[in-house]
């Protein structure tokens, strides 16, 4: 185990949280990322989850997938960004191009305490998705102030949106200033 | 602008970068006799019809799929959009 | 002029305000414009060009006179239109382009010289002498004219913006709108209802007549009770939309706050991009009146107007009101405000045979002739059969017809169509994509035909979507006819206004068509007309029938211009939408940004990326005394830089390293597993494109890095190549750049400084020589990558690690390698030490350039299909003599000037004469002075030359001697070390 100290995506020792009226944007810096690639005319490995279509997303025991491109997945490991994800997904799946990506991104998990409507009314300030059509189990990569991201609806009142690491802070600043808004503050 | 992506359905311009004449898909062989020429035409010369064209969109906040759109450049009308990988296999003769 | 009674404003609250100092006294419901008018405020402004006293002209946002500066301070808005601005409490507005008071404005001098401001009066009188444009016509015109005045403070606002989508968007909620909507949404559709007015209903809100035997503020009061039980339905008041864009993207604003006297924290205004699967425009009818002379009165305005101001808003520019008509609606505003207790000096209808419809006196088959009250009417000619009599009246209502407000109809330049029985532009059949208009906006003026219509184009557009819908029960409403007559302009020598903002009359119209600046775009340009903030919603039709009238064509072969967006003024802080300063655009910070910050580093852009340039310590007084510094520590010790900012693509597949061969012009097959290689990458044009290494972790993966400048461009270039041009190989990309904090530890102490973190891995030379790579571990357990390149020219290393370890490792190793003198460096010492070693950058690399020029056509592998390898060879390319170079002064007191070209001593500095120029330049601290890296023809041949390096734009011209462009370790044999 190193001794070296991480650092969160924001710069700090501690993961940032912070509520605006029933929306609670959390850092889930545990989060173990590796994107999935398939050889060429390879079939679908099995994880354990069955890796979803076009702008899907799925989660099972400890696992979690979505589309990212034509025969491309990021693999999500909750609690493992400390282990070495990378090779646990290569071992699941052998043959395919796995790459480490855990550190690639920041995950933000924004929670609604009022079910879906603010999460919806966040999106609106935010991306150019029509939310009707973005119900749970859907997730895509899109535009963010200028910022690509990737955004998942985990469950009706729940948005995860991952961006380019280096970029966390100007997406945590987008994100708090949308949620501060919606709550008139 | 909205392109139909293939995959993914409509889908804001703003999420594609523009790169121009599908007809680069169509590269020739650098190792041909007549490859100078060939890519003189490949590099310079292109179409630039007012109507319908075929275009090359990145969907670079999307799924990273290069696209086929064809587009009436005078109407903005798109009247369709497919994987560029699919139809590059496809004047190969490949199954996709 | 007090109150009339009833009204939509609530009486129960009392709002203060001030225009121009002295204050008034409001309601709620109010806007701007009606309590002004209720407080007897006939003159609220002045003219664009002639300084003309002017009043409220219109009730919406077609106003071309009441435009006001609301607020004060950094909050002042020029150019709001009275008719727009719902009253508040403290509401403070002033008038504006006046010079002194707004009753003695000293530039009303301007109307004097009328004669002199003709049409293109601007294009004629200040074309000579050519200098005095600049130095005397152009400030004097600024100051002159113009509407209001910027408060020259940054806009203390903030403004939002969103995303909407939904089934059908429906622009306006008048009562075709609003029955359009009710369709929709009952059916289940997504609707999206968006009107300006902050209260649903349109024109409904300023008739008297009723829906079902009820008031027609009960049937919107039911509706908007229906509408509240409705998830489906979005209600969008005080929202403009403003365009209509490719695909069913309509562009919105929506003033959040305006109507609040303190905007706070708060949003102010939001601007929505919509997308729309359909959309129906029922955006109503603005009226157009009928020029006469000195029609521009304060107290003359839209008959229309001026019955929403009696029947909505409860007031009346005066006591004693005349109509002048040629249709039966302008006798409606006569009923209805004698409903009210004004007293009606007469209906003067330019109709033979007009009806009279109540008890007023009716002048049939007459004009107005003139308008007399210089600072508010006080009379009125009106002429019958030549005979002229004089009407007092406090105020005169104008209603010439309706015209449809087709604007975002023809946003796609669908040209409007002429109707000849409703004398009005109609929308053509070209419209945006997904369109469809109902109501008054195509004609259907009555409330029965407008409701229908409504209806009806929500049933089409769900039709279209396979949406199915039934036809609510609408009520009964007024179809009356309005039994127009066409008249569009009273003949006579006076000055007869048609636009009203931008001051064109009558006889400009007529002596554009004397200069046979006929067609409707020259009339348009040579008078200004309809160029006003306004674009002309009042004037335009008027005019072109004018100058039909005058060319004998008819108004259909005169055609009209067509409309861009903005359908009214949109402010530029909404556009922007929302973040400015530091947050304007999003900006990346590298993995170490935390410790370089607590280590006082200086930062600089680089693209989005914020990176340490350098690291000044106490007692340095100048950045190069720093920078300095840093690169002889580096050079004799050890020195760290991040370097994550540069692109790092994973290239993956059995097919990865043909894939590669055909990306990089050199050979990348070859490459052996653990090794790096430097790769050059051509565009197909043969010009260089970009450079960086090329890793080989495996058999069947790499790692390939990009310069931070090109790091998207060519991830994209290399996604074209893998499925467009060979889609055939087994190759998987993906950006891994923000993975991984890559440190670059360089110096001739660097390996000593590493072996103290690694985990067992030998860095011994045999082991990893220069040009090697490997994955371990370092700091106990860290997974780590080691790569052994130099961009510094010493024996150096980099270091990559997960980013979230990035900062604690750049902490360990300037805390570890205290002995050896590690010392962290930025961009600055980057740079130096690059060209002190002749590595080319972006400056050399400028997309100009050729491998041939940069040294490396060796590089260029024959024999393999390479993007740009056959380019590359062509004469023009392969036969350029510019190479690189390095230059050194010959005076080493002179500096190196990047940008200057060169020339031979003596030679004339001219572009014949040019032999290349000055890429990068540095002040370097080992051979202490100036030294440059530049392209220069016959370069090879030219060593030991002295060259002039000339910088014209500060007259600077200096000597340098030509040398190798490696300035340090010629031979590499400190990084092969």
């Amino acid at each position: 185990m190193t001794d070296l100290i991480p650092i969160s995506a924001l710069g700090s020792r501690e993961p940032a949280k912070l509520q605006h009226g029933v929306l609670t944007i959390a850092e889930n810096p545990d989060l173990g990322l590796a994107s999935l690639a398939l050889r060429r005319g390879d079939c679908a490995p099995d994880l354990g989850v069955k890796l979803p279509g076009p702008g899907g997303w799925v989660s099972g025991e400890g696992i979690g997938a979505f589309w990212i491109g034509p025969d491309q997945w990021m693999i999500e490991g909750q609690g493992r960004a400390s282990a070495d994800f990378l090779h646990q997904v290569s071992r699941l799946a052998p043959g395919c191009s796995v790459t480490e990506q855990t550190d690639a991104f920041v995950d933000f998990e924004i929670t609604s305490q009022e079910g879906g409507a603010p999460v919806r009314a966040l999106m609106e300030k935010l991306v150019n998705i029509d939310t009707a059509a973005f119900g749970p189990g859907r997730a895509t990569r899109t535009r963010l102030e200028h910022m690509s991201v990737f955004i998942i609806r985990r469950a009706e009142d729940r948005l995860a949106v991952m961006g380019m690491r280096s970029l966390a802070g100007s997406l945590w600043h987008a994100l708090q200033t949308a949620a501060r808004r919606l709550n008139h503050e | 602008m909205l392109i139909p992506h293939p995959l993914l359905g409509l889908r804001d311009a703003q999420e594609f970068t523009y790169l121009g004449d599908a007809a680069l898909l169509d590269r020739p062989d650098g190792l041909a006799a007549d490859a100078e020429a060939s890519f003189a035409d490949y590099v310079y010369l292109r179409n630039n019809p007012a109507g319908v064209h075929r275009e090359l969109w990145f969907h670079e906040h999307g799924d990273r799929s290069w696209l086929i759109v064809k587009r009436n450049t005078v109407t903005h009308e798109i009247l369709g959009a497919e994987l560029a990988r699919d139809v590059a296999l496809a004047s190969r003769g490949e199954a996709q | 002029m007090t109150r009339l009674a009833g009204g939509l404003i609530d009486r129960s609250q009392t709002l203060d305000f001030t225009f121009d100092g002295k204050s008034f006294k409001g309601h709620p419901g109010d806007t701007l414009a009606s309590a002004l008018l209720a407080n007897g405020m006939r003159l609220v402004g002045r003219s664009f060009k002639y300084h003309r006293p002017r009043g409220v002209f219109a009730a919406g946002s077609e106003e071309p006179n009441a435009m006001v500066e609301l607020r004060t301070g950094a909050w002042r808005e020029p150019n709001t239109r009275a008719t727009m601005v719902e009253l508040f409490d403290g509401l403070e507005a002033s008038s504006q382009n006046r010079l002194g008071s707004l009753r003695h404005d000293l530039l009303a001098v301007n109307d004097l010289f009328a004669p002199f401001f003709a049409a293109g009066f601007y294009y004629k009188t200040f074309m000579w002498p050519k200098a005095f444009w600049e130095r005397l016509y152009e400030p004097m015109i600024r100051r002159a004219a113009g509407l209001g005045s910027l408060s020259m403070q940054p806009d203390p606002d903030t403004y939002d913006k969103g995303f909407l989508h939904c089934d059908l968007l429906v622009i306006g909620g008048g009562a075709a709108g609003l029955a359009a909507a009710l369709t929709a949404a009952r059916a289940g559709a997504s609707v999206i209802l968006a009107d300006e007015d902050f209260r649903l209903g349109g024109r409904l809100n300023g008739e008297s007549h009723s829906l079902d035997d009820m008031p027609a503020t009960g049937w919107i009061n039911s509706l908007e009770a229906e509408f509240a039980s409705l998830p489906n339905l979005r209600i969008m008041r005080r929202t403009t939309v403003f365009g209509a864009f490719d695909h069913g993207i309509y562009g919105a604003v929506e003033r959040v706050s305006d109507h609040l006297a303190a905007p706070g924290a708060g949003v102010r205004q939001t601007l929505w991009r919509i997308t729309a699967r359909r959309t129906v425009l029922a955006a109503g009818a603005t009226e157009r009146h009928v020029p006469f002379a000195n029609n521009d009165r304060p107290g003359i305005m839209l008959a229309g107007a001026m019955r929403t101001f009696a029947n909505r808003f409860a007031s009346c520019p005066a006591d004693r009101v005349a109509i002048f008509t040629n249709n039966d609606d302008g006798h409606r505003t006569a009923l209805d405000l004698s409903a009210k207790g004004i007293e009606i000096a007469g209906v003067i209808d330019t109709r033979d045979g007009a009806k009279v419809f109540g008890s007023y006196p009716l002048f049939a088959g007459a004009a107005v002739t003139n308008a007399r009250g210089r600072l508010g009417l006080k009379a009125i000619d009106v002429t019958v059969d030549g005979r002229t009599q004089t009407l007092r009246c406090g105020a005169l209502g104008v209603s010439g017809g309706w015209n449809p407000n087709v604007h975002l109809a023809s946003h796609h330049r669908g040209r409007p169509c002429w109707d000849n029985g409703l004398q009005a532009f109609l929308p053509g059949e070209d419209l945006p994509a997904g369109m469809i208009v109902a109501g008054a906006a195509k004609g259907e003026g009555t409330t029965h035909s407008a409701l229908n219509s409504g209806a009806s184009a929500a049933l089409q557009a769900l039709a279209d979507l396979g949406l199915s819908a039934s036809r609510p029960r609408l009520p009964q409403a007024e179809d009356a006819p309005t039994n127009l007559k066409p008249f569009w302009h009273v003949a006579g020598k006076g000055r007869a206004w048609v636009d009203f903002q931008n001051d064109v009359t009558v006889k400009d119209i007529k002596l554009a068509h004397l200069e046979n600046m006929r067609p409707v775009e020259h009339l348009k340009r040579w008078t200004t007309l309809g160029m006003a903030t306004d674009q002309g919603k009042t004037a335009n039709v008027t005019a072109l029938a004018v100058m039909a009238e005058l060319t004998g064509k008819s108004i259909a072969e005169t055609g009209t211009t067509i409309f861009r967006p903005p359908y009214t003024g949109v402010s530029l802080g909404v556009l922007g939408g929302g973040d400015t300063g530091k947050n304007f655009r999003p900006s990346r910070l590298t993995p170490t940004h935390q410790w370089a910050s607590a280590n006082g580093a200086v930062f600089t852009e680089a693209g989005q990326w914020m990176r340490a340039q350098y690291f000044p310590r106490v007692g340095e007084t100048t950045w190069r005394e720093t920078v300095d510094r840093e690169v002889l520590a580096t050079r004799s010790g050890v020195g760290i830089c991040d370097v994550t900012t540069l692109g790092k693509v994973d290239v993956q597949g059995t097919d990865a390293a043909e894939f590669l061969d055909r990306i990089y012009a050199n050979k990348m097959a070859s490459l052996i597993p653990g090794r790096v290689r430097y790769g050059l990458m051509l565009r197909e044009d043969g010009f260089a494109y970009d450079d960086g290494t090329c890793a080989r972790l495996g058999e069947d993966h790499y790692v390939v890095t990009t310069t931070t400048a090109q790091a998207g461009p060519v991830y994209r270039h290399m996604e074209f190549a893998r499925q467009c041009l060979w889609p055939e190989l087994d190759v998987q990309l993906i950006s891994t750049t923000d993975a991984w904090a890559q440190l670059a530890v360089a110096g001739p102490n660097s390996r000593r400084l590493l072996e103290r973190i690694v985990d067992e891995f030998d860095l011994s030379n045999p082991a990893f020589p220069f040009m090697a790579c490997a994955e371990t571990t370092v700091c106990n357990g860290l997974r780590a990558r080691i790569f052994r390149i130099s961009f510094s020219g010493e024996l150096a290393y980099e270091l990559a690690v997960p980013a979230r370890y990035g900062n604690a490792l750049m902490e360990r190793l300037i805390e570890i390698g205290a002995d050896l003198g590690a010392t962290p460096y930025g961009t600055e010492a980057l740079g130096v030490m690059r060209i002190e070693k002749g590595h080319a950058a972006g400056n050399e690399i400028n997309g100009q350039t050729t491998a041939q020029m940069l040294g490396l056509a060796r590089m260029v592998a024959k024999g393999k299909d390479a993007i740009g390898a056959v380019m590359s060879r062509r004469e023009g390319l392969a036969g350029d003599s510019r190479v690189l170079v390095g230059l050194q002064p010959v005076d080493p007191a002179e500096p190196v000037v990047p940008g200057s070209h060169l020339f031979s001593p003596g030679a004339a500095q001219t572009t014949a004469n040019d032999l290349g120029w000055v890429t990068s330049a540095c002040h370097s601290p080992n051979l202490r002075s100036s030294i440059g890296l530049g392209f220069l023809a016959g370069g090879g041949e030219r060593m030991g030359e002295e060259i002039i390096a000339a910088n014209p734009l500060q007259n600077q011209s200096v000597r340098l001697r030509v040398v190798s462009q490696h300035f340090v370790d010629p031979e590499g044999g400190r990084l092969r070390d």
